[in-house]
């Protein structure tokens, strides 16, 4: 028996044991896909020679809890993407509308100075957070049309996807990475753990876990792993479980929409198989 | 350099509480000064596991309260020099005492002793976060079943999280009768999952069982046991002789008749 007879075989069985669970939108589903835009966590984006940290707004949830979650959620995309940047990087930290005192600029710069990344500048819409930056020795700048600006970003946002997010990094169990736009894990991403993306989501690596492409509707999403077993998979506003009895060979597989559900493809057959669904468009 | 390690799971009931016990007793043995430290306020148990319940006199809390002095609630080992235990309070909860009263004590307790052991309660609330506090290394406790592996991975994530890099896994009761039988989670698929370094296996044996009723940690028993020895070889791993082969728990029982028919299985 030839490899290629095997691999459309295997694909094919794939294809068949794949249910799918709820095509219509579930709320659980489109809660999430507002979760992307309303909670997205904090993020890191190169600019020229300095690295721009970006928190989120502060919503009307506890101050104390909240910045308990947001220091966590910097640690674990500091760490996952740890040799992005050269050592001794400026950081500007974009704190919008989030009330920092001392203490808490102080942590941030510890932890920006563990992966070798130095605080220079913040930037914020709080007077007191500005105070705190300046009586800290930060360059300060405030501004004060921030509301504004931050609408205009928001709905610039469910148009235009943000950069990928590149992760190297275990997604465990209890930890969740979400971001408004394509999400790379190098390593696994394990039962329990969540990735939801606006755009693709690529685990180079084991996806046991759940993973939700685009989660602000487009069915268009993908997603790909290198070991595709996973608890759920989610795309826009559909569901579907994993086969109950897994392939005996795991190939690099892709997930995509089609007009019968989410299904699963080994990659190489893919672009043959993705090229004939074109002409129905995505469902 | 005194080195803090905490010994957790998430799951309960997976032994983490035998494991300190053997574990400490090992350490002492190869003559290293140890101090254990029951960290599940409300429900303790390494005094019972190790023999010591009834010479507890102050706990943890009446330290931290300065209710008495460190060296006065520290219980000391009299079957095995250099091995002290710091007991937990049985009539409090575990919101008694914070992170940072704990850390304190803990970094306190480290200047006289060349290992302290934590033992964590189960959960990952208050009390696991007060047991990690002063931790720079940690020990991962699972047993081959789904649910403790689900657990043990939502820990390592927690422990990252908290900047405790070193972190090393241990498994218990592994039956390598089920597995052979393909009944039960394999090391490969363990650890394919964990990702983390394993540093020892211990086999499921009743002798833990029955010693822990006695408050004779097993590896004080003159006769050699297979789980007394792997406490031991994780004992010698932990001071930094890696090169110490795992057992082989797979030839244990291991017969001419079981041979043959696995040739034939193939």
């Amino acid at each position: 028996m030839s490899l290629k007879e095997k691999h459309s075989e295997s694909s094919s069985n794939n294809k068949g044991d794949q249910p799918t669970v709820a095509t219509g939108a579930e709320a659980g589903v489109s809660r999430a896909g507002n979760q992307v835009n309303e909670y997205s966590q904090v993020s890191l984006k190169s600019e020229g020679e300095k690295v721009l940290l970006i928190l989120p707004t502060s919503g009307k949830t506890e101050q104390q809890t909240d910045w308990s979650v947001l220091w966590q959620d910097l640690k674990y995309r500091l760490q996952g993407s740890e040799h992005a940047w050269q050592a001794g990087t400026a950081v500007h930290l974009l704190a919008k509308d989030r009330l920092l005192d001392g203490r808490q600029l102080q942590t941030i710069a510890e932890t920006l100075k563990e992966v070798k990344l130095q605080l220079k500048w913040v930037c914020t819409s709080r007077r007191q957070t500005a105070v705190a930056a300046a009586t800290a020795g930060y360059s300060v700048q405030q501004e004060k049309m921030l509301p504004a600006i931050n609408l205009e970003v928001e709905q610039s946002q469910q148009q235009q996807l943000a950069e990928p997010l590149y992760l190297q990094t275990t997604v465990r169990s209890g930890s969740e990475v979400r971001h408004p736009g394509t999400i790379i894990i190098q390593g696994d991403c394990n039962p329990g753990g969540i990735i939801i993306a606006a755009g693709d989501i690529l685990v180079w690596g084991s996806l046991r876990g759940i993973a939700h492409a685009g989660a602000m509707g487009n069915r268009e999403a993908k997603i790909m792993a290198l070991r595709m077993e996973p608890t759920q998979l989610r795309i826009a506003d559909l569901i579907a479980r994993a086969p109950e009895s897994p392939p005996s060979q795991l190939m690099p597989e892709v997930a995509y929409i089609t007009p019968e559900g989410i299904r699963i493809a080994q990659t190489i057959n893919f672009a043959k198989n993705n090229s004939f669904l074109k002409k129905f468009g995505p469902w | 350099m005194s080195r803090i390690i905490v010994i957790t799971s998430g799951k309960g009931g997976v032994g983490k509480t035998s494991v300190t016990a053997n574990l400490g007793m090992a350490l002492a043995r190869l003559g290293r000064k140890v101090a254990l430290v029951d960290a599940d306020f409300g429900l303790r148990n390494l005094d019972l596991i190790l023999g010591l319940e009834n010479r507890v006199v102050y706990t943890a809390i009446e330290v931290i309260a300065g209710e008495c002095r460190l060296e006065q609630a520290l219980v000391k080992d009299k079957r095995q020099a250099g091995l002290v235990l710091l007991p937990a309070a049985q009539n409090r909860n575990k919101d008694a005492v914070t992170p940072t009263q704990m850390k304190d004590l803990i970094s306190n307790l480290a200047k006289n002793y060349d290992y302290v052991l934590v033992d964590s309660p189960a959960g990952i609330e208050t009390g696991f976060r007060n047991a990690i506090a002063a931790a720079t290394e940690a020990l991962i406790i699972t047993t081959p079943e789904v649910a403790a592996v689900r657990d043990a991975d939502r820990v390592v994530g927690l422990l990252e999280a908290h900047e405790i890099k070193t972190i090393r896994l241990i498994i218990n009761r592994l039956r390598p009768e089920m597995i052979r039988q393909n009944e039960m989670l394999s090391m490969e698929d363990i650890l394919d999952l964990l990702v983390i370094p394993l540093i020892g296996i211990i086999p499921d044996d009743e002798r833990i069982i029955v010693s822990s009723n006695r408050g004779e940690p097993l590896v004080l028993d003159s006769k050699p046991s297979l789980p007394g020895m792997a406490f031991e070889n994780i004992a010698k791993r932990l001071e930094g002789k890696e090169e110490v082969p795992f057992l082989d728990l797979m030839a244990h029982n291991d017969n001419l008749i079981n041979r043959i028919r696995r040739l034939f299985k193939g």
